[in-house]
């Protein structure tokens, strides 16, 4: 399991972590950011390159 | 960070050699974004926007405040003012752009700024308080959001640009008039087709004089006129450095007789690279995605080269073909943007109205080749699969 925080004072909900992780991040009605806190290890590899992609830098792996 | 993710990309894909990281600012990596907006308007330091590095994994040493002045690719060899040489085996051109400087006949020095660097926007945040008085000179992106956070900070916001609609060349005439009425709304003056002329003042600036001759007094002066890509170092190799370095499909860099380097691969906005679907000459690309994009591209091409079949998924000679993303947060307004909206010959507002939120459509020969929309993300989100480029 990992473990995924977003700092939502840094989320500008701009949506780009949703095309690299489909299955733990999305908008919601209102264009704004939800994602699942814990995931599969198997999902590591998509939810780094979401944190990459964050124009805010909001995403952390919590190790 | 172009470097920072190139060398994360290449632990990530197996490479196992010496990786070293060359950089001219004294600061490690860190996230460009906030530095016209969070980090001026609070004041923030560079912890909040340094990119977490995790050294066990990296292995990489940092060379900081080092500049590459040249480079011998027949010695495989880069000089840095410091005097030191580093040899390589595969070398990375990642050192970004620099921000264009105007020259006037009164070409003072006290009181002008750019921001490009962390510690570009500390400088202009010492010179600003409530009440500064500011010109900005440009209406691209960077003028735009800097107009908007010292215009919030109180300061009195003139802004000044060749074009007659703030960002039309990029994204049209409606969306550009639109962020300028919102602008306006704000209380930021636009002076619209007009050049600054002079410099007025004696230690420092105190005003400009605009080519029609009016005057704006102001403490602090902003160029915001857009980059030059950092090649200078590249000279002397035969490389074709018309603007940026041209590279093929894969990121290598390009010599002017049409040949790729084989060691030599390409990061960020000085790559010029070509198009995979529209007969257009290659081009640079100034968004923040580009870096993180080719990075990812470069890191698994090296480790490919240096240990072929090692690593999962690579295919050779697959055309690099990023999709370009853009965002701007400017008062209330939040743009966001895929593709190259610049090459349409046809725009169309897909949905929404110019007063409240909106997205339009950009097409070339019929093909969507951008999206831009203020608010409406996810229809914005919805229609970045269709483009092609």
């Amino acid at each position: 399991m990992i473990r995924i925080h977003v700092d939502m004072e840094k989320c500008q909900h701009y949506g780009q972590c949703v095309f690299e992780a489909p299955e733990i991040f999305k908008l919601n009605d209102q264009d704004k950011l939800e994602y699942l806190a814990t995931a599969d290890d198997a999902e590591r590899a998509n939810v780094q390159a979401a944190a990459d992609v964050c124009p805010m830098q909001a995403i952390t792996i919590v190790d | 960070m172009g470097g920072l993710r190139t060398a994360e990309s290449l632990r990530r894909s197996g490479f196992d050699g010496e990786i070293t990281l060359i950089g001219a600012e004294r600061h490690l990596p860190y996230n460009r974004p906030p530095l016209s907006k969070d980090l001026l308007a609070n004041d923030k330091e560079l912890s909040a926007v340094a990119f977490p590095i995790k050294e066990e994994e990296l292995r990489a040493e940092f060379l900081l405040g080092e500049v590459a002045t040249a480079l011998s690719l027949a010695d495989r060899v880069v000089t840095l003012a410091s005097g030191k040489s580093i040899g390589f085996d595969y070398l990375v051109a990642a050192t970004g752009l620099r921000s264009r400087q105007m020259t006037f006949p009164n070409d003072l020095r006290s009181g002008r700024f750019s921001l490009r660097t962390y510690d570009d926007a500390k400088a202009l945040r010492k010179a600003t308080t409530s009440g500064s008085r500011v010109v900005i000179l440009g209406a691209g992106f960077i003028g735009l959001e800097l107009a908007a956070t010292l215009r919030k900070l109180g300061c009195t916001v003139d802004v000044v640009a060749i074009e007659s609609t703030p960002l039309a060349p990029i994204l049209g005439e409606e969306f550009g008039e639109e962020v300028r009425r919102r602008h306006e709304s704000e209380g930021v003056r636009f002076h619209l087709e007009r050049t600054v002329e002079d410099l007025i003042g004696t230690d420092r600036v105190e005003g400009v004089r605009l080519n029609g001759g009016e005057v704006i007094e102001c403490s602090v002066l902003i160029e915001a006129v857009g980059s030059l890509p950092n090649t200078e170092w590249l000279e002397g190799n035969e490389l074709d450095l018309s603007n940026g370095l041209l590279t093929d499909q894969s990121l290598r860099g390009m010599c002017e007789d049409g040949t790729s380097v084989d060691e030599l691969f390409v990061v960020g906005d000085i790559a010029r690279f070509p198009y995979a679907h529209h007969q257009l000459p290659p081009r640079r690309i100034e968004h923040w995605n580009i870096p993180i994009e080719s990075a990812k591209r470069v890191g698994r091409e090296i480790s490919h080269h240096d240990a072929p079949g090692s690593v999962a998924d690579f295919v050779m000679g697959e055309h690099f073909n990023p999709l370009p993303s853009f965002w701007s947060d400017q008062f209330a307004m939040s743009i966001l943007s895929y593709g190259e909206p610049k090459l349409a010959d046809e725009i169309t507002l897909i949905e929404g109205d110019l007063a409240s939120a909106f997205v339009f459509g950009y097409r070339r020969k019929g093909e969507l080749v951008g999206v831009a929309g203020i608010g409406m993300r996810r229809e914005v989100n919805k229609l970045r699969g269709e483009i092609r480029l």
